[in-house]
């Protein structure tokens, strides 16, 4: 048992010795490359013992109704290891220990998230995720602190979590259990209390996800923080969430109000995200946009009753973080203070490859063909139409083409230079 | 055959790729000559493939000979419809870029690298077996050519590449969705994904799936040819763009709706393609006459050349929904024959505005000024207008009898004269493609003004043009060795033929036709208003 206590929870040790391993770098003062060096590392290490754990077919139940090492624990596990990696790889070289340290607390939380099989173990995990990030946003990564976003972020952070509870203690009325396979089995019931808890805990992981009309917080709190915190919450603290939903959801049948009601928000948040995003002339904000229409695509997946609802949802969640994290990292390049669109402008021409890059994640973003962000879509749309929501998803494939308009804007502002504009060739 | 083919069509699609991911890491004075011989090498095997093709003349379908299986199931193949797009294609990219070969963007890596990247997308989309594979490129193609545009492009180059992508763009929502409604059909159907050409063209839609199929496809085709009312996004592009890359959106990406319509339209949704025909063969016609009517009234060279582009696109797609066999042989040669002659035109609109750039005279009367190039224009202006013994007249002529011939017999078993009229306007716009190009030639190559010299034709810009006059040639001459490798695309294509139906299946057919019709022509129009 002690072996398998061990081995199964491998990953979030390795974890949590990061932690350790960088308050001890820090006490040590050693270079501060240190911190970056250890954080990859021990993430990689991580993501080795899951890899291992795959190869093995290893799979078990640590504590019954709340923690468990399966299949999907496993592969989102990865996902969020990875996206810590690519993380640790593009923020920036100045990064405090402090920093790194909360980044990892955030990871933590979020490794623990993909193990729990019960309410508490989640709830834990959600709260280990979001409090470092209210931290990081006032502290700060490099420069700036944005302590009004952060306030903000908090507060509505804690309205969740308090509907999250309300919804479980609900559940827990209903079926005596903290269990998540309690509450998924109590999902298609369809009485007044059971339909309440849902839409409780449906809303509470809403608000934390940024999904329309909960996402008031999200464009503040992405516009004031400094960017690679702006990194941090669109990639890994919006994908665990989100993969938790797959998470508590699993193969639950909704009735068909529920559907009814998840289609509609799905459909709001595209069409509002992206067009709210037109409007937008700073990256933050648009980043924050962009991220509530596809937490728009993400609980369309939900909307699938074929059985690939994790799959999909784990490609999806991959690809959009590594993308947004990769955005981010050449956006800093090419525009070193200021985080208002136009500085892009003719970004071509000063650095091209970054603007390559800068550009292929975009058009991931927006899902066009070859890019891996279409074959995510593609995914989800393919999983939705099948289950018979082919009118929806055409609405939703309008929506993408709004975004694609942004997304675009953002690719010719690289090609623009009065300069050449000018003389017309570049 | 597949055997030996499969390794050939693997080098097509990889070759390009790797190309252009290595191309640009070479010397910038070597990599030119790579590319070079990178596209002649791609040109040889092409060439190889389509000497062994042997179309098969009682293939009684869209035929499969030669599979190249990628991890997946995602498969690609040459068969009768694909045979000339991917000579096409194989021949347009040397050609472009040895005429171009002096131009500033020429040795940049950036624009190397894009055109590689085009051409294998060209391939993947011509080429594939599969509609995932096939979807994934279709879209995939914009992007290079965006860039192209974006980065060598005219003075207005912005919003010429946002106008042509986000418009193409459009057309592509509905027909994503329709690929994928294909492929959750077929699991209701067998119970597993599929999406390969040959399981989708065994299922078995209902008339409703049918024209939502075919609606989405058509639009993304109509957009992409461009047909007529969605057409706004060509005068635009085609005179932003570089050189190279107008020559090569007028030559294939145009190709592509064409195609769409072949490989997808019709075989997917049959029975409504057999129906909205008359629609489509009118819409056709109206891009035909329309093109020609704008091309007639146009100073600007690179805008009227796109303009008679439209109107010869107009012609393929007549000949295609003709559903008969000589006009559908003749839609397809219009494909290979347009693509050699506009890129022809554009590359030499290319080269005289490099030449004008450096002298700032007016660029006319090429006859005295430039002999050799005003012979090389010539010839691709004949061509153009369909002289006899040129490409343009072999597949004109067959698309306007095939055309003429469905229309009388549509006349005969009572269907009404709106197809004959139609084939007759189509006729009438042979005359007025005479006009526009003779105005043409008329303006560029004859003048009063007598001018200094102009650079004449150099040795690579005639050997960038030698293969194209081949083909004009050798389809206007000989089109037998051509047509025979096509002839299963065209025999599958005429089974839809209304003419050669007993009476009593096409008056079952053709009520719904026109009560549909005025329905998908106001969906096209409020596309357009989007």
């Amino acid at each position: 048992m002690a072996a398998e206590l061990l081995y199964g929870l491998l990953p979030a040790h390795l974890v949590l010795a990061l932690l350790v391993a960088l308050m001890l770098l820090e006490i040590f003062a050693v270079r501060p490359v240190a911190g970056r060096v250890a954080f990859v590392g021990l993430l990689l290490a991580a993501m080795g013992a899951v890899l291992h754990q795959l190869s093995l077919d290893f799979s078990t139940v640590i504590l019954p109704g709340e923690m468990v090492v399966d299949r999907f624990a496993q592969w989102s596990q990865l996902v969020v290891l990875g996206t810590g990696v690519v993380l640790g790889l593009t923020w920036p070289a100045n990064t405090s220990y402090k920093s790194w340290l909360l980044a990892t607390a955030s990871v933590f939380g979020a490794v623990v998230m993909m193990n729990s099989a019960g309410f508490a173990a989640l709830f834990i995990g959600i709260e280990l995720l979001s409090l470092p990030a209210f931290a990081l946003m006032v502290h700060g990564v490099g420069t700036g602190a944005a302590t009004d976003g952060a306030f903000r972020y908090l507060l509505l952070s804690a309205v969740a979590s308090a509907m999250l509870l309300f919804g479980v203690s609900l559940s827990y009325g209903l079926t005596g259990s903290l269990s998540i396979d309690a509450f998924a089995a109590s999902v298609g019931g369809g009485s007044a209390l059971e339909t309440a808890a849902l839409l409780l805990v449906l809303s509470g992981l809403f608000l934390k996800a940024a999904v329309f009309p909960f996402h008031g917080w999200a464009p503040e709190a992405y516009g004031s923080a400094p960017l690679p915190v702006t990194a941090l919450l669109a990639s890994l603290v919006k994908g665990a969430v989100v993969l938790s939903l797959a998470r508590v959801l699993g193969g639950a049948v909704f009735d068909a109000n529920v559907a009814v009601v998840i289609t509609v928000l799905a459909l709001m948040s595209i069409a509002y995200g992206n067009l709210a995003a037109l409007a937008q002339s700073s990256f933050r904000r648009l980043l924050a946009y962009s991220s509530i229409a596809h937490a728009g695509y993400m609980i369309f997946a939900l909307l699938d009753s074929t059985g690939s609802r994790g799959t999909d949802l784990l490609w999806y969640v991959g690809i959009y973080s590594v993308a947004t994290l990769l955005a981010c990292a050449s956006l800093a390049v090419l525009s070193r203070d200021d985080d208002a669109l136009c500085t892009l402008d003719g970004g071509f021409a000063a650095h091209p490859v970054a603007s390559l890059v800068l550009a292929a994640c975009v058009l991931s973003l927006a899902g066009l063909p070859p890019f891996p962000g279409f074959f995510a879509k593609l995914m989800v749309f393919q999983s939705v139409v099948a289950s018979g929501y082919l009118f929806p998803a055409v609405l939703a494939f309008a929506g993408s083409f709004l975004g694609l308009t942004v997304y675009v804007g953002i690719v010719l502002r690289l090609f623009r230079s009065e300069r050449t504009e000018a003389d017309g060739i570049a | 055959v597949a055997d030996l083919h499969a390794p050939l069509l693997w080098l097509l699609l990889v070759l390009p790729l790797l190309a252009a991911a290595l191309v640009p890491l070479l010397p910038r004075a070597v990599g030119r000559v790579v590319a070079f011989a990178v596209m002649g090498i791609v040109l040889v095997l092409t060439s190889v493939i389509f000497a062994r093709f042997d179309g098969g003349a009682d293939a009684p379908q869209l035929q499969v000979t030669a599979l190249a299986s990628l991890a997946g199931g995602v498969s690609f193949g040459v068969d009768a419809v694909n045979i000339y797009l991917l000579l096409l294609t194989a021949l347009l990219f040397p050609a472009v870029l040895l005429g171009f070969w002096s131009n500033k963007e020429a040795d940049r890596p950036l624009y190397l690298a894009l055109l590689f990247v085009l051409q294998a997308f060209l391939f993947g989309t011509f080429l594939a077996q599969d509609l995932i594979a096939f979807f994934v490129c279709w879209e995939a193609v914009l992007l290079p050519m965006l860039l192209l545009i974006l980065v060598f492009g005219g003075a207005e180059r912005r919003r010429a590449g946002l106008v042509f992508f986000l418009y193409t763009v459009a057309g592509s929502v509905l027909l994503l969705a329709a690929v994928i409604l294909l492929g959750v059909e077929h699991l209701n159907t067998h119970g597993y994904w599929s999406f390969r050409f040959e399981d989708l063209y065994g299922l078995h839609l209902s008339p409703a799936q049918q024209w939502f199929v075919f609606t989405a496809v058509a639009l993304a085709c109509a957009i992409k040819s461009p047909l007529v009312p969605l057409h706004s996004w060509l005068p635009l592009a085609y005179t932003q763009a570089p050189a190279a890359g107008t020559a090569l959106m007028a030559g294939l990406l145009s190709k592509m709706g064409a195609f769409g319509f072949i490989k997808l339209a019709v075989p997917l949704a049959p029975d409504v393609a057999s129906q909205a025909a008359p629609v489509l063969v009118l819409v056709a016609v109206m891009s035909v006459l329309y093109g020609a009517l704008l091309a007639l009234r146009e100073d600007d060279f690179r805008r009227l050349i796109a303009y008679a582009s439209l109107s010869h696109m107009g012609f393929i797609v007549l000949g295609v929904f003709s559903f008969q066999q000589t006009a559908v042989h003749g839609a397809m040669l219009q494909m290979l024959s347009h693509g050699v002659v506009v890129a022809g035109l554009f590359m030499l609109l290319g080269l005289l505005e490099r030449r004008q750039a450096l002298s700032t005279v007016p660029i006319d009367a090429l006859a005295t000024r430039a002999p050799r190039l005003a012979v090389v224009a010539m010839l691709f202006i004949l061509a153009s207008l369909g002289l006899p013994l040129t490409s343009g007249f072999s597949a004109e002529f067959m698309i306007l009898l095939g055309a003429f011939q469905e229309g009388w017999s549509a006349w005969l078993v009572g269907q009404g004269a709106l197809r004959l009229v139609v084939a007759v306007l189509a006729c009438a716009a042979v005359v007025l493609g005479a006009a526009y190009m003779l105005r043409f030639a008329r303006a560029l190559l004859f003048s009063s003004q007598g001018h200094a010299r102009l650079p004449d034709l150099g040795w690579r810009e005639g050997a960038a043009f030698a293969p194209l006059l081949g083909v004009v040639f050798w389809a206007g001459l000989w089109p037998a060795p051509l047509l025979q490798r096509a002839q299963p695309a065209a025999a599958y294509l005429s089974g839809f033929s209304v003419g050669w139906r007993p009476a009593a299946a096409v008056s079952a057919v053709l009520p719904p036709a026109r009560a549909d019709a005025p329905e998908a022509a106001a969906g096209e129009v409020r596309t357009h208003g989007r």
